[in-house]
């Protein structure tokens, strides 16, 4: 009896994942992206990754994260890079495709999975939320503001300078006073 | 042979809840290890190595469900072996969910144990210290609920034998649920008359009742709550103190093999194998004193 | 030394105009087994239960209770709890708690007795009374027998002077009676124990009590020893009535009005036998011819039957034959898990055979549908009767079967009236089926399914926990059935009964039937399982079974010298 639902659970799991359209790729198609090129025509973003602030909170890091392979000893992860912007881009599909291209590990959660109707990044280059104390997170600028809202919801214009940066502080250590945390 | 149930109830649940609270709060694959091991070696001496085996056929494929279902949740990972919906699946989340599965594992195979070595009445023996009356009632509850199965598939069946309440409709049998749960309510009731009469007899409700048990706590006890202490102590320490901590992201953690970390293992082996070491022992002194004969 | 002193004692239930107990007097010595006996509704419990202070019921007495001198409203709780220890009918509903070794505690536990010495007492007695083998075991899993050990243990080890028990074996297989009477007397014979015992089945208490009461309408008859109170029985104006239940042996002597001193075991009926009817001209009965056979089809007939409970558990039915005519009165003996009830359930359709083949009036029992089985077919009266009943009254029961049955309003009303007149229940219909006594419920329940009008009636121990008055009632009732056309077969432990009421017999052994002999053949051949009469009488005579049997042919043979 318990063996029977258990296999049932399993072949419903399967079934669920291949009737969800799966898309299975491997590890070199994924990466195998096209950038658009820059033509003197197209309108572009330029979008950064940076993560001093850990550098200044080193102690709250994670002990499987101090490692220079983690947090680069400048806290660049992305130097400031120019992308073309395609129409109604929003700050999430420019970051999407800026790590596909340079092989940046992300890990977001869907704008379906939470109440802000909106794409949450949960990590970059392996650092998550939390992985520098209680209050540290990713958040970004764009303009030097911080939106109030999530980063799927904010479409771009050309010209607009993306900044994602880690906070340890939420938001404080990157000049942001208000209480939320935009980068949401 | 039984060896570990002899313990006093109070060394018992000692241990299972240490045993529990040790495997539910590290994901370390060695101490994990131990963890599943001794579970599933003292269930195999509890019952019969071949109903271990049986219920292996269940827990190996829950194990793989656990363990391929993390992947899909969980990205996180310096290895990814293929990517699904534009997700990696890595090589790091898939060792972390096999190692939440042998937590889980564990803990059933332990909470398996429990049921056979802590039974009822060495839990009642426990917790009816604080609350004799609460004890009391629940000994008659226990005592009462068999009766009370056995009772109404007694008259179902009767029932049956009449020719009621067996017809295919889903109303009528409904109704003769019904009135067979109202008859045995009635029945209840006029038990408890006797039963009632038959504690009152017995001089229920004389002042200062006393709360007998048949276990006594002897030094053997008082040593085994000893030792234990200090296992669990040291286990916790390098807990505590992220001697025996492991983690899975973004790279899987090599196994550290300093005198620290070997002797934090050796410690909590030594927890997680007692009862199994105990009745192997047991089974060892026993034949040897046999072959003495 | 006087325990207890009964003077002047009445007592009416609250509602009732005829008082239960009628100015009774009584001393009860240190020391005695006193057995008290009498048709049902005599008072006898009501005595007993008005001696414990705990459970005397509520209504008006008169009159007065010493214990050891003491007014009973003036005993000290402790001693009251403690010294009188009390053991009821039923074994199932006097066990309070789960375990074997807290149910022995609990007593000693309201008293209030350090643990040390709960465990010393606790321990004497589960060695005494053998529980040790299942002492770590949960209640419900005993069997009636131990349970009612257990019950007696667990009262014995407050330390009582004296121990009062209400009909303790009549829920008890005879094997489970036996070892437990025999517990009482050793409790009596070694311990010095006072014994107050209630009792219906007197074939064994009988010899070895010091005091016989014999009640009737709330009065004390006789208070004397077992001899000679058997002696005074047959003097008795209604002694018919008042010596149903008594041992063979005194039945014998009295129903031969013999003089001297009674007999009260088989050895001493044996010997009063041989001393007094030597004369052996006639040795046989004829038995009268039964309805020629095979002429209809057989009302059951099994081929083969093979069940068992579950795939790994041993077969209970091996291979089963059995064949009973129409219009027979069929009785299957055996000892306790030889498949009796197993092997009603699988004629009547609750356990399916996994090999072989019943039918019933020549129509197998697969071929029946739905509830036609149940229907003017076969009807099946369990061994607990009280689970046939499911509503506030036997009327309302008797009802449902009715509309079940489709019958009319009138129709039904006279159907019921008339089966009620015939099973002597007209006047309990509106009683609560759980308010009748053991007796009145199984002849309401036998009621309830004979409304379905079988033509096949299976009972299951129909004699358990019933009075004797209320078995010669039932044997009547099955001998007027019987006449009516419908075959009965009975699975049961109680030898006496079916030696008078059966038309044939037959043994379970080892899950299978045993030849089926008339009774007096049957009986007569056996050693150990036949009844008291045929063991007083075989050297005798050949084929008497009954007390009547042997009144009869030693009246044949010129009565006693």
């Amino acid at each position: 009896m318990k063996k029977d639902l258990l296999a049932l659970g399993f072949v419903l799991l399967i079934v669920a994942v291949l009737l969800s359209g799966t898309k299975f790729q491997t590890v070199e198609e994924y990466y195998l992206t096209h950038i658009d090129d820059i033509t003197p025509e197209s309108e572009t973003v330029t979008v950064s990754i940076e993560c001093s602030n850990i550098l200044k909170n080193w102690d709250d890091l994670d002990p499987s994260l101090q490692s220079e392979e983690f947090v680069p000893s400048d806290g660049v992860i992305l130097p400031p890079t120019e992308y073309v912007l395609r129409p109604g881009d929003t700050v999430f599909d420019i970051l999407e495709r800026a790590v596909r291209y340079n092989k940046i590990q992300m890990e977001y959660q869907g704008a379906d999975q939470n109440i802000y109707k909106s794409v949450y990044i949960q990590g970059i280059h392996y650092l998550y939320e939390f992985s520098c104390g209680p209050l540290s997170g990713w958040m970004y600028r764009v303009n030097g503001e911080f939106p109030l809202y999530g980063c799927s919801r904010y479409e771009l214009k050309d010209g607009d300078v993306i900044e994602w940066v880690y906070t340890c502080d939420l938001g404080r250590d990157v000049g942001n006073d208000w209480k939320e945390e935009a980068g949401s | 042979m039984k060896a570990f149930s002899n313990f006093h109830p109070l060394v018992l649940f000692f241990y299972f809840i240490s045993v529990l609270l040790l495997t539910m709060f590290t994901l370390h694959p060695v101490l994990l290890f131990f963890s599943l091991l001794g579970a599933v070696l003292f269930a195999s001496m509890l019952e019969t190595p071949r109903a271990v085996l049986v219920s292996l056929g269940f827990y190996v494929p829950m194990f793989l469900l656990i363990a391929v279902t993390n992947p899909l949740f969980s990205h996180n990972g310096v290895t990814p072996l293929f990517f699904m919906n534009d997700n990696p699946v890595t090589l790091e989340a898939i060792l972390y969910g096999a190692a939440a599965a042998g937590m889980v594992i564990s803990v059933m195979y332990w909470c398996r144990c429990y049921n056979t070595v802590v039974t009822s009445d060495k839990f009642l023996y426990l917790f009816g210290k604080l609350i004799p009356k609460l004890s009391l009632i629940l000994s008659m509850a226990l005592r009462f609920v068999p009766l009370f199965k056995a009772q109404v598939k007694k008259i179902s069946r009767i029932q049956k034998t009449m020719g009621l309440y067996s017809s295919e409709s889903k109303v009528d049998r409904l109704r003769g649920g019904f009135r067979v749960f109202s008859a045995i309510v009635t029945w209840s009731l006029e038990n408890a008359v006797d039963t009632a009469a038959s504690m009152r007899a017995r001089g229920y409700g004389l002042p200062g009742r006393s709360n007998y048990s048949i276990y006594r706590f002897t030094p053997r006890d008082g040593a085994a709550l000893g030792i234990l202490a200090v296992l669990l102590g040291g286990s916790l320490w390098g807990m505590k103190t992220k001697v025996l901590e492991f983690s899975y992201y973004p790279r899987v953690a090599a196994l550290s093999l300093t005198p620290v970390v070997l002797a934090g293992y050796a410690v909590v082996s030594a927890l997680m194998f007692l009862p199994f070491l105990i009745e192997v022992k047991e089974n060892l002194v026993w034949n040897y004193f046999r072959s003495k004969i | 030394m006087e325990l207890f002193s009964i003077k002047d004692l009445s007592f009416t239930y609250p509602d009732e105009a005829q008082k239960v107990l009628n100015s009774v007097n009584l001393t009860v010595s240190e020391g005695e087994f006193m057995v008290v006996c009498g048709p049902s509704g005599c008072g006898k419990t009501t005595l007993l239960r008005l001696l414990k202070r705990e459970l005397s019921p509520h209504g008006k007495r008169e009159g007065e209770i010493r214990y050891l001198g003491t007014l009973q409203e003036e005993l000290d709780d402790r001693v009251s709890a403690g010294e009188i220890g009390f053991v009821m009918q039923n074994p199932e509903n006097q066990v309070v708690t789960d375990k074997v070794w807290h149910e022995l505690a609990f007593g000693l536990e309201n008293l209030g007795l350090p643990n040390g010495e709960i465990r010393r007492r606790v321990g004497e007695m589960a060695s005494f009374f053998g529980i040790n083998r299942w002492f770590d075991r949960k209640t419900s899993e005993l069997s009636g027998g131990q349970k009612q050990l257990l019950n007696l243990a667990s009262v014995m080890v407050m330390q009582p002077r004296v121990l009062i028990l209400d009909e303790p074996t009549s829920q008890l297989d005879p094997v489970g009676a036996a070892e437990f009477i025999t517990t009482l007397h050793k409790l009596n014979r070694d311990l010095g124990l006072t014994i107050l015992l209630v009792e219906h089945r007197l074939e064994e208490v009988f010899a070895i009590a010091d005091k016989a009461v014999v009640m009737d309408r709330g009065r004390v008859l006789f208070n004397d020893t077992p001899r000679t109170v058997g002696g005074l029985l047959r003097d008795c104006p209604e002694k018919g009535r008042m010596l149903l239940g008594m041992p063979s042996a005194v039945r014998i002597f009295s129903g031969l009005n013999a003089t001297g001193a009674c007999p009260l075991t088989v050895k001493e009926g044996r010997l009063f036998l041989k001393a007094h009817a030597s004369n052996q001209a006639c040795r046989r009965i004829e038995d009268g011819e039964l309805k020629p056979l095979g002429k209809e089809l057989p009302a059951v007939q099994t081929k083969e039957l093979w069940f068992r409970y579950e795939r790994n558990l041993p077969d209970v039915l091996k291979g089963l034959y059995l064949t009973v005519e129409q219009g027979e009165i069929f009785a299957v003996l055996g000892e306790n898990g030889s498949g009796k009830s197993t092997m009603l359930r699988a004629i009547s359709g609750q356990n399916a055979a996994y090999r072989g083949k019943v039918e019933l009036f020549g129509k197998k029992l697969q071929s029946y549908k739905g509830t036609e089985l149940y229907r003017h077919n076969v009807a099946f009266l369990p061994q607990d009767p009280q689970s046939v009943f499911l509503k506030p009254t036997v009327k309302q029961d008797f009802q449902e079967i009715c509309s079940a049955m489709g019958y009319e309003k009138q129709e039904a009303e006279g159907v019921v009236a008339r089966l009620a007149e015939q099973l002597e229940i007209s006047a309990l219909l509106d009683r609560h089926p759980y308010d009748l006594s053991g007796g009145e419920q199984q002849r309401a329940a036998l009621c309830k399914v004979l409304l379905l009008r079988p033509r096949l009636l299976l009972l299951d121990e129909p004699t358990k926990g019933i009075d004797a008055y209320a078995k010669n009632t039932l044997e009547q009732i099955l001998k007027e059935l019987q006449q009516q056309g419908i075959t009965t077969i009975m699975v049961t432990h109680d030898v006496e009964f079916a030696a008078s009421c059966a038309d044939r017999c037959a043994m379970l052994f080892h899950g299978e039937i045993m030849d089926a002999e008339r009774p007096r053949e049957f009986f007569s051949t056996n050693t150990f399982y036949t009844t008291a009469a045929s063991r007083i009488s075989r050297t005798l005579y050949e084929n008497t079974v009954t007390v009547e049997d042997v009144v009869e042919l030693c009246s044949r043979n010129g009565g006693l010298q």
